[in-house]
């Protein structure tokens, strides 16, 4: 065997084996099984049984189904979670980030302020801010001047959530977007100054078009993120008030591996389902920000 | 701002600009806002239950206490096994980095410094992969593992995760960017592709090992949901799990819970404050802001 860069030698195997053999075992297997897991009768243990597009038909027409109204429940509480929760989520730290491009005195204390609350896990945020929300002992409603039950009245509870997901997140896209305004020529700035431009003008017409990649990386992984909304309405209110947050991940592992028999069939239908639509925000991604460029990424 | 002449040239500057200083001063007024529900948690964790109950709301303890956390750490350690939970959390984010890090580097290089046959094909594989969302895997993975019978073990949490393909790209990109004269001179001295690898392009591919064993390490860290459906036991659960259970046993012992969450905040922020220069250069180079 040739010592000098193998071509069809056992060498190469040795170093990207490992890792293939746990991608096929832990991903690409459960993968492909998720999919067809979707077209069967399942309880987890016994064997699964081939039904075709029942589940499916199920979920998607039959309104005589609690599986029906769950899917379209869950779908929808998850869509109206990303839209209300995502557009926050990119313009505040983007306007944060553009105030704070001339990096000011205390700018460092700023990014640390937005940045710490990313760092921390979801059970921890959501238990550092029910009590916020207490109705009698909380912070908001006593310094607000308000009687609002917040974990039993809607559209608070929507609020709350909105509220407590982009204090947890923005802290993220608002380093993305200072790190790249950074990189944005001053002398276009100067130039604009001696024209006699305010920052509103200068915004529109100098940041705001360099920061396209960012802005679609972001959009895009936030996104993502927010449609695998699980841990803020289960621990908020449990999917409540009523099973008005109750998102499509929360469904999928209740009927997965709730109390009673395992639905796994149903479940891997509503996931199939919900997976499809994020796969669609992350071929947008693959195809506007990576599709015309393969070369840089070194093929 | 260096020293007290920038910053009174700064306030200068905003005085004659009012706009600006109204804005800063929103600034300042929403970071403040931003902080309180942090500062609230650790004040009311000094509170005692019994002032919470029957004082109504106040912002400062009257008698400050550290009963809370004498009961969280001490005496409660069976129905709530924080400290518990945090060790497993060690362990299991510990061994995820580790083994992630391990099967990553290799196979990088795999990929990005040796010729192989099928070599790319593979590659962009993977590659393509990463945008297959992981909810559709759960069900079936977690019949795998139950099927392995590491159910309830760390292993269930360990192995899947460093199956991954993000953090293999992440190191693979790096390392393609090494100067190719390395692997020269050490091939004409008759170096094996391990030699080169281990002491060589390992020590070399520090920024990114650091960065990925971040990502894999926070990424451990904070699973929240899967934890939840392979581990049975309560002693069992990694602390971002096990926090879920806190409303249920403590229940209306608000303080309690104020404590706990004190608790397993601290050593992630120690995490940040050590690891501040890797976590923010380290979005930068994964978001492509360079466009």
């Amino acid at each position: 065997m040739v010592s000098k860069g193998s071509r069809v030698g056992i060498i190469p195997v040795l170093f990207f084996g490992p890792h293939l053999l746990l991608f096929l075992v832990f991903f690409l297997l459960p993968a492909f099984s998720g999919i067809l897991v979707a077209f069967t009768r399942w309880n987890l243990f016994s064997s699964p049984v081939w039904i075709g597009l029942d589940n499916f038909r199920e979920i998607f027409f039959n309104t005589e189904s609690t599986f029906y109204m769950q899917f379209w429940n869950g779908m929808s509480n998850t869509f109206r979670f990303v839209i209300m929760t995502v557009p926050p989520s990119l313009i505040l730290p983007l306007l944060l980030a553009a105030f704070l491009r001339s990096r000011p005195p205390g700018f460092s204390f700023f990014n640390a302020v937005f940045y710490v609350p990313t760092l921390f896990s979801i059970s921890t945020v959501m238990l550092t801010w029910i009590n916020m929300f207490h109705r009698r002992l909380g912070p908001i409603n006593v310094g607000l001047n308000l009687d609002i039950n917040w974990f039993g009245t809607q559209p608070y509870t929507w609020i709350a959530l909105v509220v407590i997901t982009v204090w947890w997140v923005i802290g993220g896209n608002f380093i993305i977007y200072s790190a790249s305004m950074a990189d944005i020529p001053v002398e276009l700035y100067e130039a604009a100054d001696m024209d006699g431009a305010n920052g509103i003008v200068k915004f529109f017409a100098i940041t705001l078009p360099s920061m396209k990649h960012p802005i679609l990386f972001t959009t895009v992984t936030s996104t993502i993120a927010q449609f695998n909304l699980y841990g803020q309405p289960l621990m908020f209110s449990r999917g409540g008030p009523g099973q008005s947050t109750y998102s499509m991940m929360m469904y999928i592992r209740e009927l997965a591996w709730g109390s009673g028999a395992s639905i796994a069939g149903i479940a891997a239908a509503m996931a199939v389902t919900l997976g499809f639509f994020i796969m669609l925000v992350s071929f947008a991604q693959l195809w506007l920000m990576w599709g015309p460029r393969t070369k840089e990424i070194g093929v | 701002m260096k020293n007290a002449l920038d910053f009174q040239r700064y306030v200068r500057r905003l005085q004659r600009d009012p706009h600006q200083a109204l804005a800063v001063a929103g600034l300042v007024l929403l970071a403040s806002i931003w902080l309180i529900p942090i500062a609230w948690i650790v004040i009311s964790s000094f509170k005692p239950e019994v002032e919470i109950q029957t004082l109504g709301f106040r912002i400062f303890p009257v008698n400050w206490t550290f009963q809370n956390y004498y009961n969280v750490l001490i005496r409660d350690t069976a129905a709530v096994p924080v400290v518990r939970w945090f060790w497993n959390s060690v362990f299991i984010a510990s061994s995820t980095t580790a083994l992630t890090l391990f099967v990553g580097s290799l196979a990088a290089y795999a990929y990005s410094r040796m010729q192989w046959r099928g070599r790319n094909v593979i590659f962009w594989f993977l590659i393509a992969t990463m945008m297959f969302p992981p909810v559709i895997n759960m069900i079936p993975l977690y019949k795998i593992v139950d099927e392995l019978n590491w159910i309830d073990t760390a292993w269930a949490m360990v192995v899947p995760a460093s199956a991954g393909v993000f953090n293999l790209f992440l190191i693979r990109q790096f390392m393609i960017g090494i100067p190719r004269d390395y692997d020269e001179s050490a091939k004409m001295d008759g170096a094996s592709d391990w030699k080169i690898f281990a002491n060589i392009i390992v020590p070399l591919s520090k920024p990114v090992l650091t960065l990925v064993g971040l990502f894999a390490f926070t990424g451990s860290w904070n699973d929240f949901l899967w934890p939840t459906i392979v581990f049975n036991r309560r002693q069992n659960l990694p602390l971002t799990a096990g926090l879920q259970l806190l409303q249920g046993i403590y229940d209306i012992r608000i303080a309690h819970i104020m404590a706990s969450t004190v608790v397993a905040i601290i050593p992630t922020l120690l995490l940040f404050l050590m690891a501040q220069k890797y976590f923010l250069s380290g979005i930068s180079i994964s978001s492509g802001v360079k466009g």
